[in-house]
């Protein structure tokens, strides 16, 4: 009895779907213990910084859900940051220059993102045209776009954006007169991070409990095969392009938000931020493989990377730049070397090439 | 076979009238558009021509690696950020002893040799990282030249410190600025470059290779090709390629700036590869139509300053170039169009 357990465990870990997962919580783990046990004294294991690595990258982590589905379909979509900078203008000229609620920007702002997602989706779908071509041309668009809206930084005045910016829960204690009071240094989550939260919940929700979810990993396994089952492949590219949209839509109020402004060149190369996030979090950029729990760990990775250098206060904060490299190209890496492996001791014809 | 000739020769007529067109239009809204000068003091000519040609050079050079790159099915989306590398490290080796010379002049620390080579190097030791990275470990070429993209900024900012170098070596500078019989000194280059390249690809086997190698990689390799091999020189070609373009473009603004060096240099030889007529999916290749492109992509941005319309907003007029060439060029239409050809080629034989 004890033997079957550790041999479901050990299965468990071996497991190629669930090794690279468990490789970026491990690797998250390692580098936190790493700056745990060398900036300690610092205030590395405070809860604070903790909980600023959600508050500093949650648009990153919103974005990252929807490319996650893109890229387990087997596409990969270069728009989100400037569709994510397209809907912070949208916010900041809309309310700051047009006073127009700032409800009403958002919500516009989300319809034209699904549309365009969803324009980039039947290019890719029904045009057959590669997803790196068809998304770079969304990417040119929605940036021509801000552009066309204002060159300039536009600073976001609006007292209900203010009041959204402003939202934070804080962790809080009891002190010995029995009242609740914040913790020292002072550590909250504010808006975006409950969207972060919730969005991850939503996309391992869609993922693996949904029909659409199932369509998804087939269609990213095996396009061939997955529309000679009859599964709705074109109808399932269309939606996961268009919810990825949806998140860059979110990703840019959840941006704006952040720093209160809407500015044509923000989030420039934020693409691949959040496409080495998802890699990082172990998503197989062939398709097929991924997980929202490997990329809510990609993310935080990620952003403990920055945060550690400047805890180190000496290092230049390139190294971040040089070390996420490193980071994506392990994890490629790593990838490579558990499909051939599991391909070759399934010795069956299961060894796909896209 | 014949009629696949003429679609790829078609191609790149497309890319050759859309350009005449775009200067037509240019030549009639700016009529002083096309006039040509030569200035006696400095003996070059100028004028919106030459200068559309000198600038695209950059772009040219990298777009003609890239072309071979997209031939064997894959992107090179690193070569940007060859470009800030190669920048970084010459204006580093231009280093001088500010204590002795506190402004910008003509001294060089390191001999001019070394500040030529070494940047070059190190670029194509990048391009072949990233050529043995898909070819030899079949990594996806995105992905694994993304690694590059994410690090490369990093490693020029490291190599400068995170400091904008400036210089005012002349010989330095001449590569950017300087001229020869008339002509700037980068369509110089850029000649050459295209040349050499060009021999290289069409009057050897090399170029076949490539297109062998992009149609099929795994029939290829039973014919006895070396794909792995193929690949990696491609890469590695364009890694040298975006050094010469990096030491241009420092060059032309006698400094480094690790953070816009080369930005978005990606994008624009892909479009330049993509206009010139070369299919993303891989396969037959045009370097001839690739030169095409990248000028007519300098040609729109020039006009675009030329008319006083904002810089940023030419991303949209790219994206809704690319958007009517990519659909021209995508499956479903294609076969539309072959079909409509072949109907119509067929009505003309009963009538005639």
């Amino acid at each position: 009895m004890d033997k079957k357990k550790s041999n479901r465990f050990i299965n468990f870990i071996t497991n190629p779907k669930y090794l690279m997962v468990l490789a970026t919580i491990g690797i998250f783990l390692a580098i936190y213990i790493f700056g745990a046990v060398v900036y300690g004294n610092k205030g590395f294991t405070k809860l604070r910084t903790f909980a600023m690595l959600f508050v500093d990258n949650a648009y990153i982590g919103i974005s990252a859900v929807g490319m996650t589905m893109v890229l387990i379909t087997g596409g990969i979509d270069l728009s989100v940051a400037a569709v994510a900078s397209l809907t912070g203008m949208f916010i900041a000229y809309g309310t700051t220059i047009l006073n127009i609620h700032p409800f009403v920007c958002m919500a516009f702002a989300i319809v034209v993102a699904i549309a365009l997602g969803l324009a980039m989706g039947a290019m890719v779908t029904y045009l057959k045209i590669p997803p790196f071509v068809a998304t770079l041309t969304g990417m040119f668009l929605a940036r021509g776009v801000c552009s066309l809206i204002s060159r300039d930084s536009i600073s976001i005045d609006n007292d209900l954006i203010d009041k959204l910016a402003g939202w934070k829960i804080y962790f809080m204690k009891l002190n010995d007169a029995g009242e609740w009071v914040k913790i020292k240094p002072v550590a909250y989550i504010n808006l975006n991070v409950v969207m972060f939260i919730v969005m991850i919940l939503i996309g391992t929700y869609i993922l693996q409990k949904t029909r659409f979810g199932r369509n998804v990993y087939a269609v990213g396994g095996n396009e061939q095969s997955a529309r000679l089952m009859g599964l709705p492949v074109d109808r399932t590219k269309m939606m996961v392009y268009g919810f990825n949209g949806l998140c860059s839509a979110l990703a840019g109020i959840a941006y704006s938000l952040y720093v209160k402004s809407g500015w044509n060149l923000a989030l420039q190369g934020g693409e691949l931020d959040v496409i080495s996030a998802a890699v990082i979090g172990g998503v197989l950029l062939s398709g097929g493989v991924g997980y929202m729990v490997g990329t809510f760990f990609g993310v935080l990775l990620k952003a403990v990377i920055p945060a550690l250098i400047t805890f180190n206060g000496t290092l230049s904060s390139w190294w971040g730049k040089i070390i996420t490299g490193a980071l994506v190209l392990l994890f490629v890496a790593l990838q490579q070397i558990v499909m051939t492996s599991s391909g070759r001791k399934k010795k069956g014809p299961k060894k796909k090439e896209t | 076979m014949k009629s696949k000739e003429s679609i790829f020769k078609s191609k790149l007529t497309w890319a050759v009238i859309a350009e005449l067109l775009i200067l037509v239009i240019a030549g009639i809204l700016e009529p002083s558009f096309f006039k040509i000068e030569y200035n006696q003091t400095t003996g070059m000519l100028y004028g919106s021509i030459i200068d559309i040609i000198n600038r695209s050079a950059e772009i040219t050079i990298i777009a003609m690696g890239m072309t071979m790159v997209i031939a064997l099915g894959g992107t090179d989306i690193s070569v940007g950020a060859l470009v800030a590398v190669a920048g970084a490290f010459a204006l580093k080796f231009l280093r001088w002893d500010v204590t002795v010379y506190p402004t910008p002049g003509d001294y060089t620390v390191y001999p001019f040799i070394l500040v030529i080579v070494v940047p070059l190097i190190i670029c194509t030791l990048m391009g072949l990282f990233n050529g043995v990275l898909i070819g030899k470990f079949k990594l996806q070429p995105i992905i694994a030249t993304l690694i590059l993209m994410v690090a490369g900024r990093g490693i020029a900012q490291i190599a400068t410190n995170g400091k904008q170098f400036t210089t005012g070596y002349t010989p330095f500078r001449f590569i950017g600025q300087g001229s020869m019989l008339g002509l700037p000194f980068p369509i110089i280059i850029t000649i050459v470059v295209c040349a050499v390249v060009m021999i290289f690809v069409r009057k050897t086997a090399f170029g076949t290779f490539v297109e062998s190698v992009g149609i099929n990689p795994n029939a290829s390799r039973v014919t006895g090709l070396k794909s792995d091999k193929i690949i990696m020189i491609v890469y590695t070609l364009t890694g040298f390629l975006s050094g010469i373009a990096g030491l241009i473009y420092s060059s032309r603004i006698s400094s480094c700036d690790s953070n816009n060096a080369g930005l978005n240099y990606e994008m624009d030889a892909i479009l330049a590869v993509v206009l010139g007529g070369t299919s993303m999916t891989g396969g037959k290749f045009s370097l001839t139509g690739t030169i095409v492109g990248s000028i007519i992509i300098r040609t729109i941005t020039t006009l675009v300053y030329y008319f006083g319309i904002t810089s940023e907003s030419i991303m949209a007029f790219k994206a809704a170039i690319i958007l009517v060439v990519i659909v021209i060029q995508s499956e479903p239409v294609g076969k539309w169009l072959a079909t409509r050809n072949a109907r119509k080629q067929k009505a003309g034989e009963l009538h005639g």
